[in-house]
């Protein structure tokens, strides 16, 4: 299995904890981060296969640092993983160019095709 | 024939009559329409048809005594010349004696001769004059002119005779005499010139002053006739009695002058009695004259007319309380429909006003809840993957089910705030044409191979004519998607499903999802549409899905409804509109902007 750079992009430090172990059990290389500046500063310095940003960052909101990390790198694959988000949030984020929108709880096997296909994509 | 008596009996029975509603009944204005449209009518008939009544029985109280008083005023004066002339007729016969007695002397009056000689010219000029006779002051008669011979007969001992030595001039009552005929006798005294006294006696025939009084005797009601002071009948009456006996009419009062007035004979009929007591300018008379009509052959004109007034005052009333109940019962009903279709409106407020505020207490239950359930789906999911690498518990199913229930449990909590959420979510209605077959088709795609694989049979018959409707097109697959899917559910192996489009209306179409699955008891049809309601098993349905298909269809402005026989089956049926935008519009117009 190809090795997956992922970035976790979440404030509930114990969520994004977690899922970066389970990930990292699947043979990904979790990176994890809990606010939005210190996610846009990473991506400034690497590239990563995958980003999973939620929407209420402590300090800027995920489509403001979806649009910012498009900027950066406009192929950077992003999917949106929140609890809140609303119709309204989800067609701004697909129109930004979000990969996915997807609702947390999710389970780990969808995320994980979610990543095949990407790779797929990217082949 | 009994049929055709209900369907005419329903046409014009008001719906307010039948119709029961219980679960509106606190959103009506009114609550008794029965009472409304009895008040109604009440009201109404009263203040149209009392005055009418008032006015008909004025105008007869007044023709009643206009008509009274002209008839007593006609009697009156009927009598009033029957009077004079009975009163003419004894008073020229009266004085013609006086003249004689005073221009004849005593001897030349109790000459025989003479005495025929002066009958002979008095009958001339008065006719009805029977005999003459001188009766002498001891009641002896002296002299007889006539055709019986009565000379020498003694009257000293007769009323007659001491009445008129008392008051000079007499006349008596009609009588029959010697001769067994009805006649009057007149009676004058004088004096001879030794100072003693005697009398000329005249006897008169009736028959005279009868024809006298017929004359007056105008029209077949009138009836006119002598009586005495005592009742006695002198002349014959139609109505009263004969001659000589009891008048069966009561003896009027004494009154000097004529009288008219109203009263009952004895077999009850209504009667104008005129009646005046008869006496000469020289002497009183024993009789009474009495005009007596027949009010009701009087009134006859006035009756038929007033049977003509009753009639048309009939068919008045009649025509007035007609147009009254249908006015009334027109008005309620209207009232009424207005009432019950608000009171809908209100009954669908409150329940959208419900959902709404479900929606937004369920929205902000889900989104706090999402997080700490996506961490304890992380957390049981890592624990998971920790033991399907560590050998020593690989082996260990109980430990892997365990975890995977609470990740199953996660699963569903997560489906549970999605579907929440996705309730509870405003967002605009997106409008474009929409072609119903494709949409159908698109919808059937998801189930195409379930249908194959459980040999279910999918009809569609949208109608090749069927235009075009403009709607939101997701919200519409929504729709279908979630009814169909229900139906499958709903169906065993080898079921069918049908879809048919119609038009309902000038400006609707309806789509008909039938399926001939398990269908669903009354008690439930009512609830089908609650949220959190659901007849599947605990952990397989939410009980939303249909909640949020009639939330959506009432954002196009649609309506669902739903037929269902256990056993045998369910039909839902949306109505659509054919252009929502004009809905939107009249929607938005209705609120002021």
């Amino acid at each position: 299995m190809k090795q997956y750079d992922l970035l976790i992009v979440d404030d509930e430090k114990r969520f994004a904890d977690m899922l970066a172990k389970r990930l990292m059990l699947r043979g990904c290389n979790c990176e994890v981060c809990y606010s939005g500046q210190e996610a846009l500063n990473r991506i400034k310095h690497r590239n990563f296969s995958l980003i999973l940003l939620d929407l209420h960052l402590p300090d800027i909101y995920g489509t403001e640092v979806l649009i910012r990390i498009k900027e950066i790198d406009a192929r950077a694959p992003v999917i949106i993983l929140t609890g809140h988000g609303t119709q309204k949030d989800r067609q701004e984020c697909l129109q930004q160019g979000a990969y996915a929108f997807m609702h947390k709880p999710l389970g780990i096997d969808n995320l994980m095709s979610v990543l095949a296909q990407i790779e797929e994509m990217s082949v | 024939m009994i049929d055709r008596f209900r369907s005419v009996f329903r046409a014009i029975h008001p719906k307010f009559y039948r119709q029961k509603h219980k679960h509106l009944d606190h959103y009506f204005t009114f609550t008794n329409y029965r009472k409304i449209w009895a008040i109604g009518i009440f009201g109404l008939g009263a203040a149209a048809l009392l005055p009418l009544l008032v006015i008909t029985m004025i105008h007869y109280q007044l023709i009643q005594t206009s008509v009274d008083s002209e008839l007593i005023l006609r009697t009156e004066r009927v009598a009033s010349n029957a009077r004079r002339a009975v009163t003419f007729f004894l008073e020229e016969r009266l004085n013609a004696l006086s003249f004689t007695v005073n221009e004849i002397g005593y001897e030349q009056l109790t000459n025989s001769d003479h005495l025929a000689e002066i009958l002979r010219n008095l009958k001339l000029g008065f006719g009805g004059l029977t005999d003459l006779s001188v009766i002498a002051h001891t009641g002896i008669q002296v002299a007889y002119a006539g055709p019986f011979k009565l000379e020498g007969k003694n009257y000293s001992g007769q009323i007659w005779f001491a009445e008129c030595q008392k008051h000079n001039l007499y006349v008596s009552e009609i009588f029959r005499g010697y001769r067994d005929l009805p006649h009057i006798i007149i009676a004058v005294k004088s004096f001879r010139p030794d100072g003693t006294f005697f009398i000329l006696r005249a006897t008169l025939e009736t028959q005279r002053l009868i024809q006298t009084l017929s004359a007056y005797q105008t029209g077949e009601h009138a009836d006119i006739f002598l009586t005495n002071h005592t009742g006695i009948m002198q002349t014959v009456s139609k109505h009263y009695g004969g001659i000589f006996e009891k008048m069966t009419l009561p003896v009027p009062n004494f009154s000097s002058r004529t009288q008219a007035v109203m009263t009952t004979d004895a077999q009850g009929h209504s009667i104008i009695m005129g009646y005046a007591y008869i006496y000469t300018q020289v002497a009183d008379t024993p009789f009474i004259l009495m005009v007596i009509k027949q009010k009701a052959g009087m009134m006859r004109v006035w009756q038929e007319l007033r049977s003509n007034i009753n009639w048309f005052v009939g068919f008045s009333m009649v025509v007035i309380a007609i147009v009254i109940i249908i006015t009334c019962t027109f008005m309620v009903n209207k009232l009424y429909l207005a009432d019950k279709s608000k009171a809908e409106t209100m009954a669908l407020m409150e329940q959208a006003n419900q959902l709404a505020s479900i929606g937004q207490l369920a929205a902000g239950v889900a989104h706090e809840i999402n997080n700490p359930l996506a961490l304890i789906n992380e957390t049981a999911g890592y624990v998971r993957d920790l033991f399907v690498i560590k050998e020593q518990y690989q082996k260990d199913e109980e430990l892997l089910e365990n975890i995977d229930s609470i990740l199953e449990a996660v699963e569903r909590c997560g489906r549970i705030t999605r579907q929440l959420l996705g309730f509870a979510r405003k967002f605009d209605v997106k409008i474009q044409k929409v072609n119903l077959s494709e949409v159908i088709s698109d919808v059937l795609i998801f189930h195409g191979k379930e249908a194959e694989y459980r040999n279910i049979k999918v009809h569609v018959d949208v109608p090749e004519n069927m235009p075009e409707i403009e709607t939101d097109r997701g919200k519409l697959q929504q729709i279908l998607l979630n009814l169909v899917n229900n139906a499958f559910q709903a169906m065993a192996d080898g079921c069918r499903l049908n879809i048919d489009v119609a038009s309902s209306g000038p400006d609707q179409i309806s789509i008909a999802i039938s399926d001939n699955g398990c269908g669903m008891p009354e008690e439930n049809l009512s609830k089908i549409f609650d949220p959190f309601f659901t007849t599947k098993e605990r952990g397989q349905g939410t009980g939303l899905g249909l909640t949020i298909t009639y939330s959506l269809i009432k954002k196009l402005y649609g309506s669902l409804t739903v037929e269902s026989k256990e056993g045998l089956g369910t039909v839902f049926i949306i109505n659509l509109p054919i252009s929502i935008q004009e809905k939107i519009i009249a929607h938005e117009n209705s609120f002021g902007g």
